[in-house]
């Protein structure tokens, strides 16, 4: 197997009794990349996650990590890996330090090396003055920062992150991106699941969309966007806008669908030079002073709904 | 060292690291306590009100009834908990064998068994001054009941569920006929061929019938006949919840 591959999925699928949650997907993750995995609720993220981290077996398939099979040699596969799960798993009872050197002896880190590393970690992640609080007096955001420094104690060269900032404060969320910038620098890759999408858009070096438990789309986020020229878009922002005015807006040559957003329109087209000169005609037609006109290539977002299925209205 | 030393080893470390992360998180837990401390001590002293017994035999039935009781609530509170808090997960996604922590999860049990039993042993030796006809035997029936009795709450914990309410109910259930036909409230010697046929089916009737040989110097059975017994229990009982597990994680749990 290609030394360069930190992951490799060959049709993997799963069955929970006669429902397909994942359907025969196939991907490879490189070494040191950060990886996107995006879908809906319900797409099959965390299935796929928790067949690659042997918490479940696949129905049919194969996964390796670092080259080795998830089902065959899962003792090798898991020590090359770690998992931060959507919910916290954190022992409330105990205190951010006995969390981290418990999870340190789950994976035989000498005691010294795991104090040191237990020690950076806290600081790193913001936990070090209440390193001996028990996690029960800690906030979401904060125990959140506590199960990734927990995944982190054995320095995993595959790290999963199963939707890390979802329900997060917004100083816990840019803390957690840029730890995994951090992490991703020294060489740590990366495999995270969010239905955040300027999240994915925004760290990883590549995406997979997957919807109803396939493979839609699999590509740099900037690839995927140019695939979809038909989303690309002109906003404008008239001092003033009539009903009917707005009616006429959609039949301009070159418009797919117009969107109001807020005071402004946006005007979905494949043309946008066209699109702007029928904008600026239209103003001066109807003597409207626009405000502000700008052209938009498509955000990740209308890639997303595109290709789970849903129009962008 | 060979690999296979190694890692012997290695999961050695791991499963006593689990072991104590429970007996610190665990123990003092409200299920804990009322299934596993307080409900043998109720039990007995429910069931030995107006009865003569001598302290050795009240003795014998009270730490058959703790080992039984306080081993088995172990595994049926912890591991339901842990697959709700996804904990567990946690443990699974270690490099360590489903064997090595349902080992971990089965000593969990054994120490409270043991932990428990011992407050009315101390106390009936030196209080009372009960006097012990082999106390090393009562100290291996002690062991190797909770061994049992822990690894019979882990085949309970290891049906697929994520409610720590659908596995205590039902293992309390079950485990009250087990209690009923083994003879700590009816002496196997009272008992109808019948009856004694079907203690046969607990292994707390071979529990208590041990500690009967170790306080009083005389049981029913052979005490290698008990002693086999048990340590096959214990076996049988922890295969069981291997497969049982192996087969929660099959569907999902």
């Amino acid at each position: 197997m290609d030394e360069k591959i930190a992951i490799r999925v060959e049709g993997l699928t799963r069955y929970y009794g006669d429902l397909l949650a994942v359907d025969h997907i196939s991907f490879e993750v490189q070494r040191g990349e950060i990886f996107g995995f995006l879908g809906p609720n319900g797409a099959g993220k965390t299935t796929t996650v928790r067949m690659l981290t042997t918490l479940l077996e696949p129905t049919e398939g194969k996964a390796y990590i670092h080259a080795y099979d998830v089902v065959r040699q899962p003792y090798e596969a898991k020590l090359q890996l770690s998992i931060v799960p959507e919910t916290s798993n954190v022992y409330d009872e105990l205190s951010a330090w006995d969390n981290l050197i418990f999870s340190s002896r789950l994976y035989r880190v000498p005691i010294d090396e795991a104090h040191r590393r237990a020690e950076r970690l806290l600081d790193a992640f913001g936990l070090g003055d209440r390193k001996h609080t028990k996690v029960h007096d800690f906030s979401k955001g904060m125990k959140r920062r506590l199960t990734i420094a927990m995944a982190l104690i054995h320095q995993p060269k595959v790290l999963f992150l199963d939707e890390p900032t979802t329900g997060l404060d917004v100083q816990s969320a840019i803390l957690i991106k840029a730890l995994v910038r951090e992490l991703n620098a020294a060489g740590t890759t990366i495999f995270m699941t969010t239905h955040q999408i300027e999240e994915a858009n925004e760290l990883c070096d590549r995406v997979a969309i997957i919807n109803q438990g396939r493979i839609a789309a699999i590509d740099t986020p900037e690839r995927l966007k140019a695939a979809f020229q038909s989303v690309q878009s002109v906003e404008v922002a008239f001092d003033r806008l009539e009903p009917t005015e707005g009616e006429q807006l959609r039949k301009l040559p070159g418009v797919n669908t117009v969107e109001k957003r807020g005071d402004k329109m946006r005007l979905y087209t494949s043309d946008p030079p066209q699109v702007l000169s029928e904008v600026i005609r239209f103003a001066e037609q109807h003597r409207l002073k626009m405000l502000s006109l700008n052209t938009f290539g498509p955000s990740l977002e209308e890639v997303f709904l595109r290709v789970t299925g849903e129009q962008v209205k | 060292m060979t690999g296979l030393l190694r890692r012997v080893r290695d999961e050695s470390s791991q499963a006593w690291a689990i072991t104590v992360k429970d007996i610190r998180v665990y123990y003092l837990t409200p299920p804990m306590i009322m299934f596993g401390l307080l409900m043998p001590f109720f039990m007995f002293f429910s069931f030995s009100v107006k009865r003569e017994m001598t302290p050795g035999a009240s003795l014998a039935r009270l730490l058959a009834l703790i080992t039984f009781f306080t081993a088995s609530s172990a595994g049926p509170v912890i591991i339901p908990l842990e697959r709700r808090t996804g904990t567990l997960d946690r443990l699974l996604a270690a490099p360590l064998s489903t064997t090595t922590l349902l080992v971990a999860k089965s000593l969990v049990g054994i120490i409270f068994g043991i932990g428990v039993a011992m407050l009315p042993l101390l106390a009936s030796v030196l209080i009372i001054g009960v006097n012990l006809q082999d106390a090393p035997l009562l100290i291996v029936s002690m062991v190797l009941s909770s061994c049992a009795f822990s690894a019979l709450g882990l085949l309970f914990a290891s049906y697929p569920t994520q409610s720590p309410g659908n596995i205590m109910m039902p293992s309390t259930l079950l485990r009250w006929p087990l209690l009923f036909i083994s003879g700590i409230f009816i002496p196997l010697e009272e008992m109808s061929s019948w009856a004694r046929a079907l203690s046969f089916l607990s292994p707390l009737t071979y529990a208590q019938d041990l500690m009967i040989h170790a306080t009083l110097g005389a049981g029913v059975q052979a005490v290698w006949f008990n002693l086999a017994i048990l340590f096959l229990s214990f076996g049988v009982f922890l295969y069981a919840a291997l497969r049982l597990q192996n087969w929660s994680r099959r569907l999902g749990y």
